[in-house]
């Protein structure tokens, strides 16, 4: 049983790592974009109606990214161009891109491609335990894995995560050292878009394998709430994202062992959890960059 | 109504007899979805009215309340609400209409009890409304018909629409050994897609989803709202609602030949067998007197659901509380 | 002549004013508005059809503004929210959970009340117990921040979802209306505790109004508005000064929520009558974006809140008589709402 509540957990999950690594860097170069759920909801449809119309899953991912990358964009060109605010705009990005989804993908809901297929990894897939709950999955949910060292990498080991996070701390002294800081936060927003419509495109044409209006149902502020829950951690984003897909599998696994749970508190458990753990990080030294919290004063 | 008219489901089922509506010579019809199950609903109402509507459905449950007062408020319009039940006097210009779903229900039961290979069906619910439950007990009592040792497994998803808690309750259900599913959401897709690809067999509701389901289709229940829709709209024109049987609480059903949830097509799986067997019970339920609930049927505990020689009302099936024996998983509102 | 000087430069200086404070702004709602007209005829709307949603929908409709204001009250209260903890630095992302939470303490006393006949005084503990429960709520998250340093920002985004979950349990199990076959919604609240209107005006709307009065007077004529502010705006100087930073953020959280809780509560009374989920369905996040457009004013905030409201009444004339989708109206909302935020920075920069 609790191979499947966590190989079920790894899938979820995989929905809100891709996410959730975009607004890790976004906000560590200093800016909160609440419009996770609109990039994501952009980059299902797209993703779906290229995938439906091309019957090619790689231009469907191709194009996901980049209508996540374009809601992001219109958020970035507003926040860091016209310095508006950044939790307002971000609202307006979700409203503007819901309301878009649903009218051009009210056609689409009800229509179905096929869903991702496992590919189980030779040798790996055959480890007793492990090999169930992490290398039976399909291509992207291995790409998470991928995603979670390139991040840490990105972030820690090379002079692009020096600067951004430079940014997100110090912007005075990026701009003395010869970059340009705004550039440095647009070029992160859209990266955060970018992985946004990349996790959009894996829940609509990778797990579900159809379009359904507004299907993200939250899912995008629950990014926010993860990387806040990691304290900017890349190890905590992750930890974070896989432990929520849990929660969404573990209350239908143990309800379809007809084991009797509450399903409104095992509901609000993530959130409880995030808050709880922000909590404990008052303790510990938190890595909230120094900018952000600057910005979102009104 | 409440959701897309694109959703492979409730919503659309509305929109379809709305269009065939449509073609009825002398009527028009306006139409508006997404409308949130909050007052909001009043004004929609009342911009139809403005618009010259005549006639309103008012097609979600939540709608009831507000319909109702509108009706008193505006005699000239008629407004019938689906799926509401009135205590008490009617306005002259007010009706509620509804089917009683559980009967294709549970002839969808009886096919999945048929095809089950491991005796385990599945059923993904949203939430522990009363139409659930007796959807969930039809399933399960029709699926005992065909199959003594079926048992149905529950999985709710606390939303009508969630496509990723869909596929979890699926493959939580799959991996107990379930091969058959049924569910009953605003949304089917996602349950149907992620069956499919565990070449596991579905029963579907709301929406006749074979050609989706392709090959995993068994049968299911489909709306057909046109008749009973196009019914209410000749008695309104030709004057003589008031008093009549739409003037109240109409309940459509296999005994009076008026069920709008009709029985789907059947699957190529569905053996003849199968079929003339559901067929037989369909005839059986179009009796007089006839019900899917009747007597003796037991709860999980084994307390006494509907006595022996008893045959439950409307009225009694609107307010089942309990989970008949065969069915695994306790509803949210006992288990705590 | 050098006075001519002097005034012409004057004219200069108001002209630019004038341009930047009414033109620009003008030409991006227009520009905004144009780019909701262009997506709309990609839907296959005509312009006919988004004439006469503009024409039967709002200027000849007679409930247009009745709707309005009825729709306003939650907006308001929940942008009220939000205006009073910025003005001591807080940033209140919560007000949509401390709406629900206000909406079911007020429920759970009014449908406790039964038909005892209380009346007025009846619905003045509703709506206390609704303001309370919202402000407790709200205060929560105060106290995270000042004793754990967990940023209320997060905080109370989170609260909303617990908040929706508290409602949904209640909903499906204790509070379940008997009569309801089986839905998930509370019992009806008696008629005598229900606030209709009064000359055509939702009365709930006038109340809002006194309390947004009250509390502009609050915070811009009473001491504790003043401190709140210095509080804000620069707490090193206000702890010096011997202001304890955290009192203040804690009543102006409380203070933020139980406006809320009370919005909660008198939509309850006001338009729907009983409790049943989605009764918010995304008004604290509308009310949020309505308050960060209108900074910390209180008087653009209840204007920004009508507009908001006017906008989402607005999207049954755009499905009925212009035939688009229902949620096209969160296309006009953003457009409209990102011209003037990028408007208000401009401006902001220019004067």
């Amino acid at each position: 049983m609790i191979e499947i509540i966590l190989a079920g957990g790894i899938a979820v999950g995989t929905v809100l790592l891709l996410p959730s690594f975009g607004e890790l860097v976004t906000e560590r170069a200093g800016i909160t974009n609440l419009s996770v759920e609109g990039s994501m909801l952009a980059g299902a449809l797209t993703a779906f109606i290229v995938a439906k119309t091309t019957g090619n899953y790689a231009f469907g991912f191709l194009a996901g990214a980049f209508a996540g990358m374009l809601v992001a964009a219109v958020f970035a060109s507003a926040v860091v161009f016209a310095r508006a605010n950044q939790l307002a705009t971000g609202l307006i990005c979700w409203f503007l891109s819901l309301g878009i989804t649903s009218v051009i993908g009210n056609s689409y809901n009800g229509q179905a491609i096929h869903q991702l297929r496992q590919i189980d990894i030779p040798g790996l897939s055959s480890i007793p335990f492990f090999g169930n709950i992490f290398f039976q999955h399909d291509v992207v949910v291995y790409f998470g894995y991928v995603a979670i060292a390139a991040t840490a990498w990105l972030l820690y080991k090379t002079k692009t995560g020096l600067i951004i996070r430079g940014t997100g701390e110090r912007r005075a002294v990026v701009d003395v050292s010869g970059h340009r800081s705004s550039l440095v936060q647009f070029a992160a927003v859209l990266a955060g878009g970018l992985l946004s419509g990349v996790g959009g495109a894996y829940l609509s044409i990778g797990q579900v394998g159809n379009w359904a209006s507004d299907m993200t149902n939250g899912y995008g502020f629950i990014v926010v709430a993860i990387v806040a829950f990691s304290g900017w951690r890349v190890s905590l984003t992750a930890l974070g994202s896989y432990l929520f897909g849990m929660s969404i599998s573990a209350a239908s696994v143990l309800q379809a062992q007809g084991i009797a749970v509450n399903q409104y508190l095992l509901d609000s458990l993530p959130y409880i959890i995030t808050l709880v753990a922000l909590i404990l990080a008052s303790r510990t030294n938190s890595r909230q960059p120094e900018g952000l919290a600057d910005s979102l004063s009104m | 109504m409440t959701g897309s008219s694109h959703d492979s489901g409730y919503n659309e089922a509305v929109a379809d007899a709305a269009a065939n509506l449509k073609k009825m010579s002398g009527v028009s019809v306006i139409t508006a979805e997404q409308i949130p199950e909050t007052n909001a609903v009043t004004d929609t109402m009342q911009q139809m009215a403005d618009q010259g509507a005549t006639i309103i459905f008012a097609t979600s449950y939540g709608y009831f309340k507000y319909a109702l007062a509108f009706a008193k408020k505006h005699p000239d319009i008629t407004v019938l609400h689906q799926g509401g039940y009135q205590d008490g006097t009617f306005p002259a210009n007010f009706g509620t209409y509804w089917g009683a779903a559980y009967e294709p229900v549970a002839l969808g039961g009886m096919a999945a009890g048929k095809a089950t290979k491991t005796n385990k069906l599945g059923f993904v619910y949203a939430f522990p409304i009363a139409q659930s439950i007796a959807n969930i007990d039809a399933f399960q009592l029709g699926a005992a018909m065909t199959n003594p040792d079926a048992k149905t497994y529950l999985v709710n998803t606390s939303s009508w629409c969630d496509p990723v808690k869909q596929k979890e309750a699926v493959n939580a259900l799959s991996a107990q050994g379930v091969d058959v599913f049924s569910q009953h959401q605003d949304c089917q897709t996602t349950v149907i897609q992620t069956a499919k690809a565990k070449n596991a067999k579905v029963v579907g509701y709301h929406y006749d989803a074979s050609e989706l389901a392709g090959s995993s289709w068994l049968t299911g229940s489909a709306w057909n709202w046109t008749p009973v829709m196009k019914s209410i709209v000749t008695t309104i024109k030709q004057g003589k609602f008031k008093g009549s049987k739409y003037n109240a609480n109409w309940i459509g059903t296999f005994a009076n030949g008026d069920n709008p949830l009709e029985l789907a097509s059947f699957g190529s799986s569905v053996d003849s067998g199968t079929r003339s067997a559901i067929k037989t019970e369909q005839k059986k339920l179009s009796e007089k007197g006839a019900s899917v609930f009747t007597g003796p049927i037991y709860c999980q505990d084994g307390t006494e659901l509907v006595k022996a020689g008893e045959v439950a009302t409307y009225e009694d099936v609107n307010n089942f509380s309990c989970l008949v024996k065969g069915v695994v998983g306790t509803l949210p509102s006992t288990s705590d | 002549m050098k006075q001519g000087q002097v005034s012409t430069l004057n004219d200069k200086k108001r002209h630019t004013r004038i341009v930047a404070s009414v033109v620009i702004p003008l030409i991006s709602i227009c520009i905004a508005l144009g780019c909701f007209v262009a997506f709309a005829l990609a839907q296959g709307t005509s312009l006919e059809g988004l004439y006469a949603a503009l024409y039967y929908g709002v200027l000849a409709n007679p409930n247009f503004l009745t709707q309005t204001m009825t729709r306003s009250v939650p907006l308001i209260c929940a942008a009220l929210a939000v205006i009073v903890p910025a003005r001591s630095g807080l940033v209140n992302v919560g007000g949509e959970g401390q709406l629900i939470i206000g909406a079911v303490a007020g429920t759970g006393v009014a449908v406790s009340m039964g038909d005892a006949g209380v009346g007025i005084i009846g619905i003045i503990i509703v709506l206390l117990s609704g303001a309370l429960a919202g402000g407790a709520w709200g205060y929560l998250c105060a106290v995270l921040k000042t004793a754990f340093h967990a940023p209320e920002t997060v905080s109370t985004l989170l609260a909303n979802f617990i908040a929706a979950d508290i409602m949904l349990y209640l909903l499906y199990s204790p509070w379940k209306d008997p009569d309801g076959s089986g839905q998930p919604q509370s019992k009806p609240i008696a008629a005598d505790l229900r606030i209709t209107t009064v000359a055509g005006l939702p009365i709930a709307f006038i109340i809002v109004i006194v309390i947004a009065m009250a509390v502009w007077a609050l915070l811009n004529k009473s001491r504790w508005g003043f401190a709140a502010r210095v509080v804000g705006s620069n707490p090193v100087a206000a702890f010096r000064g011997g202001l304890s930073v955290s009192r203040y953020a804690h009543s102006a959280m409380l203070l933020g929520g139980a406006l809320a809780g009370l919005g909660g509560a008198l939509n309850v009374l006001g338009a729907e009558g009983q409790l049943r989920p989605g009764l918010t369905t995304t008004f604290g996040f509308i009310a949020f974006l309505a308050a960060f457009i209108a900074g910390t004013s209180i008087w653009k905030g209840v204007m920004y809140s009508i507009v908001a409201a006017a906008v989402l009444v607005g999207s049954n004339p755009l499905q009925l008589r212009a035939g688009l989708d229902g949620n096209a109206s969160y296309v006009l909302l953003g457009v409209t709402c990102l011209a003037i935020v990028v408007i208000s920075r401009k401006t902001g920069r220019a004067s």
